[in-house]
């Protein structure tokens, strides 16, 4: 096994390779460093902010519509998955700090063809993802619209899909020509949001355990406690979770990366668990199942009307632009380093990663991630976006675990994680087996849609990147 | 020897006018070529694109350095924070000062702040340093609310002399002193009721580039931007920050590993 890539793409250019030396601070390379300048409050705010938005304020009303308060339960086991999966992350990312994430991983531990699949993918489901975030948006944009008085008539619809494809534009155009750094935003939005949640989730539990009583509406239909149904659920709000793999995109970035990488990753998964159990607690003790149904992508903001009346849906309005706008902008900025690592190692031209002059930022990577954001987003469909989204993230997810599992065995001179998963390969089989697993529970469009997408990307590489050789190369 | 990082943003067409260049002539300058890039982009991909043409132009400059006198090298950083990898790579080549660029010509007279908490002892060795027996005046500046022990001082006159006379602060009169051992010529401006921030820029006319000490980041530095940077603005001159290494003396000797070992 060498330690330098090799081999050649169509267009004749070979991957970047060099030595560098990483240290806590910076990455030398031999002419220059890349400072690290994420924190640990980042890399949280990065994965925290990619996440809530879709558990908290799209899913419930469409996860406690299906089979009622056992959605708790669907959230639960996905937050165990996702569990598995961080800690192998973890160990893989503290080895290998670099850009990339998951691409990094998988063509270095298992080779180019899963790594060709994997880094295209995670792009194509990132911006599955991204367009899943814009459709939320759209949602909570329509009742903030309706909330001041504007009622839209004919076609709601239509206004989700406009409002949905405007901000997805508005997001594209501000990521390349916006040369201010959003990340303090991010940080400050996200510090935001836990605080409106907890307070809200706080009172919503007061009035859980019946110490403070409001007018919970009737309901008739019951909750599915059943195994099948819950892992099925499971499989759709999974998108819930995808944001702990974007801290992995960024590791390139992040400050002493052996102590903030694992803290970031597992840390924002507990956290977001915990808020969504709460949530689904909440959510499904104010309403019965037909009502969540009935209120769909915003039920939360008539359970927040319920609690605290018109002060509570607003605030829950509010949070919900917010957090789905941080999502995706957070997923756009993972795109442009998912696509840059690709790029780096010749799977995709390098044209790909070029920057403009003006503004120093990847126009051609940026307008790869948000022209098909904004077609997607069109179609207004939550579900299966959201559960393409999570079908790419999941093959991904399992085959960081059997990366692990292969280069634990292969032993590269250079690995040496600073954070190392206890119990042997047990944690890193069982997340495989579990996000391989997942997958079965989905709805077979959302999976034939996926398998196409995988398709097309190991057509990629037969045709453009057959030669280059990634295996084993740090 | 004394050293002095000069940060330039090496992309953004940054330089070094001459007349900062030939001031610094008398000690070593590492030059810091940064490229600040916007979180969309990853650093790494920035230096794949950019690296050398950064690296030619630093090369130039360095060399442009040599001529004027001192030793020069350079490192090249992308990053995301100015500040962040201007106070890392301070700290590794263990500079005394680092310069905030700005246009001048020849130097003759530089001003001095002592005002506040700052390291006066390593301020003073840093300008005898840095004129190294040249031609080159110092104007000293003390503002009011100077934290200085002794400082019993309760007149609230505006006073100003090319004369240590009416400089009653017994800093002053002790840098004063010193500065004069070393054979400079010594003037100074004494503002008690003024902050540390208006006498310095007051008194900026006729002087061809600042010296002052680093001072720990306040609400007000993180309201109003670094105060170095605020001062550089204002007074379109360049600008040189004392480091202040009281409390991380010891850490610092460590890092810089050299002789640290055999001195213990």
């Amino acid at each position: 096994m060498t330690d330098e890539p090799t081999g050649r793409n169509l267009d004749g250019d070979a991957p970047v390779a060099e030595t560098v030396v990483e240290t806590a601070e910076a990455t030398i390379t031999e002419d220059a460093e890349l400072e690290r300048s994420i924190g640990l409050s980042g890399g949280l705010a990065i994965g925290i902010g990619t996440m809530i938005g879709a558990g908290i304020f799209v899913f419930p009303g469409l996860a406690g519509g299906e089979i009622g308060a056992a959605a708790a339960a669907s959230f639960a086991v996905g937050g165990v998955i996702a569990l598995l999966v961080a800690l192998p992350t973890s160990e893989l990312a503290t080895a290998m700090p670099r850009s990339g994430g998951g691409y990094y991983f998988i063509s270095r531990g298992l080779g180019t063809l899963p790594g060709t699949v994997i880094g295209l993918s995670l792009w194509l489901g990132l911006v599955f993802a991204t367009a899943f975030y814009l459709v939320g948006l759209g949602f909570y944009a329509l009742d903030a619209l309706a909330q001041v008085g504007i009622t839209v008539g004919a076609a709601p619809g239509a206004i989700v899909s406009a409002i949905a494809v405007v901000a997805g534009v508005a997001f594209t155009v501000l990521n390349v020509t916006g040369t201010e750094n959003a990340a303090k935003l991010q940080n400050g939005i996200v510090a935001l949001l836990l605080s409106m949640l907890v307070a809200f989730l706080g009172f919503g539990l007061l009035e859980a355990f019946g110490f403070v009583a409001v007018d919970t509406p009737p309901g008739e239909a019951v909750d599915v406690w059943e195994a099948v149904p819950i892992l099925s659920v499971a499989a759709l709000v999974f998108t819930s979770y995808l944001g702990f793999a974007q801290v992995a995109t960024v590791a390139g970035e992040m400050k002493d990366p052996g102590r903030n990488l694992p803290l970031a990753m597992v840390g924002s998964v507990l956290i977001v668990t915990v808020l969504y159990v709460l949530t689904i607690f909440v959510a499904t003790n104010v309403f019965k199942r037909d009502a969540l149904l009935a209120a769909g992508e915003t039920a939360m903001v008539e359970v927040g009307r319920a609690l605290l009346g018109p002060a509570g849906a607003l605030v829950i309005i509010a949070g919900g632009l917010l957090a789905t706008m941080s999502s995706a902008n957070a997923s756009i900025l993972s795109t442009s380093r998912a696509i840059y690592g690709v790029s780096k190692d010749a799977l995709l031209p390098q044209r790909a990663s070029r920057i403009n002059l003006r503004y120093g930022t990847p126009h051609v990577a940026l307008g790869m991630a948000g022209g098909p954001v904004i077609v997607l987003a069109a179609t207004r469909q939550v579900q299966l976006l959201a559960e393409v989204a999570s079908f790419l993230h999941l093959i991904m997810y399992g085959l960081m675990c059997v990366a692990l599992v292969a280069i634990r065995r292969d032993r590269p001179e250079w690995y040496d994680p600073d954070f190392v998963v206890p119990g042997g390969p047990v944690i890193p089989v069982l997340g495989a087996l579990a996000s391989f697993g997942l997958i079965a529970f989905m709805n077979p469009l959302s999976i034939a849609v996926g398998v196409a997408v995988i398709a097309v990307t190991a057509g990629w590489y037969f045709y453009y990147a057959r030669d280059i050789e990634l295996k084993g190369a740090l | 020897m004394t050293r002095v990082l000069v940060p330039v943003a090496v992309l953004d067409g940054g330089g070094v006018s001459p007349g900062l260049m030939s001031l610094l002539g008398t000690v070593d300058v590492t030059v810091l070529g940064y490229h600040v890039l916007p979180e969309q982009t990853p650093p790494d991909q920035a230096r794949l694109q950019f690296e050398e043409r950064a690296t030619s132009a630093l090369d130039d400059l360095s060399q442009e350095f040599r001529a004027a006198g001192g030793a020069a090298d350079h490192r090249l950083v992308f990053t995301h924070d100015r500040q962040q990898t201007i106070q890392r790579v301070a700290g590794e080549v263990d500079a005394d000062a680092f310069a905030v660029t700005g246009t001048t010509g020849d130097v003759d007279r530089i001003l001095v702040s002592l005002s506040g908490d700052v390291d006066v002892d390593r301020i003073l060795s840093f300008v005898e340093a840095l004129i190294g027996g040249r031609d080159i005046g110092v104007t000293l500046v003390l503002a009011g609310g100077s934290q200085a022990p002794g400082d019993d001082v309760t007149d609230a006159a505006t006073s100003e002399g090319t004369d240590a006379a009416d400089a009653a602060d017994p800093r002053l009169e002790a840098a004063v002193g010193r500065l004069r051992e070393a054979a400079i010529a010594v003037n100074t401006v004494v503002a008690r009721d003024r902050s540390a921030f208006d006498a310095l820029i007051d008194a900026v006319p006729d002087h061809d580039a600042v010296v002052m000490g680093e001072r720990a980041p306040s609400f007000r530095s993180f309201v109003l931007g670094d105060e170095s940077e605020r001062v550089a603005t204002a007074s379109v001159g360049p600008v040189l920050v004392v480091r202040d290494r009281r409390d991380s003396d010891g850490a610092d000797g460590a890092d810089a590993g050299e002789t640290a070992a055999s001195d213990e």
